[in-house]
């Protein structure tokens, strides 16, 4: 059955039910992937996946439910299930299902064509031979991926609601393995977009040289340092701590921001944007999961923080207006808040003068395990760590098996200069985390 | 779920193009998560994942195609497209189909996707009101009550035809304390292969009140100091360090192409000798337990080091082609949308020669790491790094003042040399571990244990 008839079939059940107030979410998924082991193909892979989700309020409380089986019997099962659900809830958060009202943005992204399979083993294969060209050391278990990956969203609700948006992007990622005197070391770099030749070379290097560069590193000394995140790292950090902006979360006493709009939480070079059109972006959306406007934002100006990210149920509580940040973080999971493009505005300065204002200090190049050794609630970190030591304002020999220790809310305000070379993460869902280098003082390194 | 003559098609079609093996997957998993916050019913998710994975192999080759559509149609359109991607010239198979039912090794007494709604409420309850009554610093607890109920079926062109069911449930309760500008956190996610018949055995209260604890403990303790010292890691999660240390370097997703540490190794001594590890899938009533892997071989028990001694790896069908060894009934992926490959189900440090008070009074100087948080590895280099969610510091041979959260970092060769006292307390933890075959549950494992030194990463 497809999604459509699947509708109907909803639609149908919900009406002899006596639901009035209803939402289906649809997700539907197609990805394609390629992998290179030594010289040839590995493995290919072709999915297709997703669900619908149905919402409904009952006596003014939302229950939900959902499948990935399109069939008339399911269509009847989920909503049976979502009203249960619906009245087991017990919280008195105001429920509403989304009538619209306001204008939504428009993307800028043109066509949303991927490439097709063949195109993917050519990129993968030549992107395996460039790797491999780099450096005599390269050797096996170097690996190079290609994905074409496309993603649609529907909205349909009983208000009259009736959206759909469609993503699609592709990328390419190499993993090398470099062995040298017996000891392996590894490296690893990705693009998001177009499988031009024009990015294959530099693609390939950057793996290689990742992984040569570390040949050699020793540990760093324990003690308190200057530290220049790359940008990679210090997004990686962002997307372990975006949900400290939140409003469901501070509304919950999970975060530490609780009412501290307006308030200086930052140093006055930090600035960081949320931006659901970013230009470039692959997985740009005019609607949010309630079916909401989204818009461009700015969560700290300038050190302040301007905004929390709201749904429509925080917005209410806080008694302002959404930010169109709902999510969820499958089609089957209860309505959320999430960042869109989310990215440290960047600043005047190249990585080679913040190695100058360093002086001395590490540049951090790799952070690890940011899922246990950050905690949101607290704002705490202690990460596995690697990178260059900076001596005399120049990146100097490289340094690894360390920790870096801290607190994201102190970190913000020991940010002393913001890079210029903005970098984005790979997207997840419509998320997409983005920083340039950073400089930061005082941070806490565990070594030998 | 779906009829053999089916199954005997999709096969057929899915060999028509030169390969020399062919599976499909199909599966059926309800899943039922009720939340807690604020001291209402606050959440729920309700869901049916329902699809199909196929898999065609030529040599060291495979190709993976998935389907929602498990119509006829559906079905040999997916073994078509993957039939087409390998082009290896054609070929008329015919697959004959036998089934085999496995042992089923884990009791289900109560099916958890059969009780009502408000039978669960009253757990959540009672572990969310266990926390939130410890203290009044508690300042907010989440409760959640997750059941899965999995099943499974595999065929494959040699014939197999079989299929598993695996249900299981799991309360976590997180809870935060807060003063003065600053929370602390704790949690607690007691798991098991079983039904609500769990909570016969484990008090929801008791799950609650541990998360509290940790919490308000946390919150009057100080920095842990930085660097390199000797580490006493309890039983229970603390058996994360070998599973991130050693474990998944010990995967023939990173062993059969070279990507591990202890590639090549079998027979040598790679820990201390007082170090035994076991990979068993077959514990009853396990949260990392199953009756049958993802590619339908019998789970089983893997002795991976014996006193020091690398004996096993974990391997999956693809890579034991690549290896040139037999597969370990360790094929597993979260959903028929994954591949599957070598994966953990329970990995434990057994039981070893020394005596706990032994171990706890041999330490001059350092800390004693209580409760675990994850923690993850690049088994290229052996780097790996682990979270202490709740610590102490050991002086002069005695357990001393709670000490806040740190990493503990290394490499997986050299911890497990430094591994050099194994107590007595043998006792597992739950998680899910991620990697690529998706997110998958897990048992951790290990008595209190001593590692000589390690970095701490504090500050």
């Amino acid at each position: 059955m497809l999604f459509e008839a699947f509708k109907e079939a909803v639609i149908a059940a919900a009406k002899q039910a006596g639901i009035e107030e209803y939402e289906l979410y649809s997700v539907e998924d197609n990805q394609s992937q390629v992998s290179t082991y030594r010289q040839e193909i590995d493995s290919f892979s072709s999915t297709v996946s997703g669900g619908v989700c149905f919402r409904c309020i009952r006596n003014g409380r939302m229950g939900y439910a959902a499948t990935e089986l399109l069939t008339e019997e399911q269509a009847g099962e989920i909503v049976r299930r979502a009203a249960a659900n619906a009245d087991l809830i017990e919280n008195d958060d105001q429920t509403c299902i989304y009538a619209g009202g306001t204008e939504y943005g428009k993307k800028e992204t043109g066509s949303v064509s991927v490439p097709g399979s063949d195109a993917l083993v050519d990129f993968a294969l030549r992107c395996q031979k460039a790797a491999y060209g780099v450096d005599p050391r390269v050797a096996d278990g170097t690996s190079s991926t290609a994905i074409a990956t496309a993603s649609t969203v529907r909205i349909y609700n009983s208000k009259g609601l009736d959206l759909e948006n469609t993503s699609a992007f592709s990328a390419a990622y190499i993993e090398s393995v470099v062995e040298e005197a017996n000891e392996k070391y590894s490296g690893w770099s990705f693009r998001v977009g177009a499988l031009q030749d024009d990015i294959l070379q530099e693609l390939a290097e950057e793996a290689v040289q990742k992984a040569v560069s570390s040949i050699g590193a020793d540990t760093a000394e324990s003690g308190t340092y200057t530290v220049v995140f790359s940008g990679e790292q210090m997004y990686t950090l962002l997307s372990a701590f975006a949900p400290v902006f939140s409003a469901e979360n501070t509304q919950k006493g999970l975060s530490l921001l609780d009412g501290k709009e307006g308030e200086t939480i930052a140093a006055d070079c930090v600035t960081l944007v949320d931006d659901p059109f970013y230009p470039g972006s692959p997985v740009q959306t005019p609607f949010d999961a309630e079916g909401a406007a989204t818009r461009r934002k700015n969560v700290i100006e300038q050190g302040v923080l301007r905004t929390l990210l709201h749904n429509l149920k925080t917005a209410h509580k806080a008694n302002i207006q959404t930010t169109g940040n709902a999510s969820k973080y499958s089609y089957a999971s209860n309505i959320s808040v999430s960042p869109y493009s989310f990215y440290f505005a960047p600043g005047g300065q190249s990585l080679e003068e913040l190695f100058a204002q360093a002086g001395e200090g590490i540049y951090i190049t790799e952070i690890k395990g940011t899922h246990a050794g950050a905690n949101p609630v607290t704002g705490d970190f202690s990460l596995e760590s690697s990178g260059f030591l900076i001596e005399e304002g120049k990146r100097g020999r490289p340094v690894r098996s360390f920790t870096i220790a801290g607190n994201f809310f102190t970190l913000l305000k020991q940010i002393a200069a913001v890079g210029n070379d903005l970098v984005f993460d790979i997207p997840s869902g419509y998320t997409v985390y983005g920083s340039p280098s950073v400089l930061a003082e005082g941070i806490a390194v565990a070594g030998k | 779920m779906i009829a053999k003559d089916l199954l005997d098609k999709v096969l057929q079609k899915a060999m028509s193009s030169g390969a020399d093996f062919a599976e499909i997957f199909v599966e059926r998993t309800k899943g039922n998560t009720i939340e807690m916050i604020d001291g209402k019913i606050d959440g729920i998710t309700d869901n049916l994942i329902a699809g199909a994975g196929l898999r065609i192999f030529k040599g060291l080759r495979s190709i993976f195609a998935s389907t929602t559509d498990l119509s006829e149609k559906g079905l040999l359109a997916c073994a078509a497209q993957a039939a087409g991607a390998l082009a290896s010239g054609t070929a008329e198979v015919t697959i004959r189909l036998a089934e085999t039912i496995p042992a089923n090794i884990h009791r289900i007494e109560r099916v958890p996707s059969g009780v009502p709604g408000r039978v669960k409420a009253e757990i959540i309850r009672q572990a969310y009101f266990g926390a939130k009554e410890y203290h009044p610093a508690i300042s907010q607890v989440s409760a959640r009550l997750m059941d899965t109920d999995r099943n499974i079926l595999i065929a494959n062109s040699d014939g197999l035809l079989t299929g598993d069911r695996q249900i299981r449930t799991r309360l976590f309760v997180s809870a935060v304390a807060s003063r003065d500008g600053e929370n602390q956190s704790g949690s607690a996610g007691p798991g098991r292969q079983m039904g609500l018949e769990m909570f016969d055995r484990i008090d929801p209260r008791q799950v609650g009140t541990e998360a509290a604890r940790q919490a308000i403990t946390m919150l009057s303790a100080g920095y842990c100091p930085a660097g390199r010292m000797p580490v006493a890691i309890e039983n229970g999660f603390g058996g994360i360090i070998f599973h991130e240390a050693c474990g998944h370097s010990l995967e023939a997703t990173s062993v059969a192409k070279g990507r591990s540490q202890f590639t090549g190794r079998l027979g040598e001594q790679i820990a201390n000798i007082k170090v035994t590890a076991v990979d068993d899938g077959t514990i009853p009533g396990a949260w990392g337990s199953v009756n049958i892997d993802d590619e339908g071989m019998p789970s089983q028990k893997n002795i991976l080091i014996e006193n020091g001694i690398l004996k096993s790896y974990m391997i999956d069908g693809l890579n034991a082609r690549r290896m040139g060894m037999a597969p370990t009934g360790s094929g597993r992926r979260q959903n028929y949308l994954y591949e599957p490959t070598s994966r953990m189900t329970n990995t434990y440090i057994a039981d070893g020669p020394d005596q706990n008070e032994e171990i706890i009074r041999s330490i001059h100087h350092g800390l004693y790491a209580k409760q675990m948080g994850g923690g993850s590895v690049n088994p290229v280099t052996g780097e790996f790094n682990f979270s202490v969610t709740e610590g102490y510091m050991i002086r002069n041979g005695e357990i001393q003042e709670a000490v806040r959260g740190a990493s503990l970092i290394g490499r997986g060769s050299d911890i497990l040399m430094d591994i050099d006292m194994v107590g007595k307390n043998l006792d597992y933890g739950q998680g899910m571990c991620g990697s690529v075959s998706g997110s998958i549950p897990v048992n951790v494992g290990q008595p209190l244990l001593r590692v000589s030194s390690i970095t701490v990463g504090g500050r």
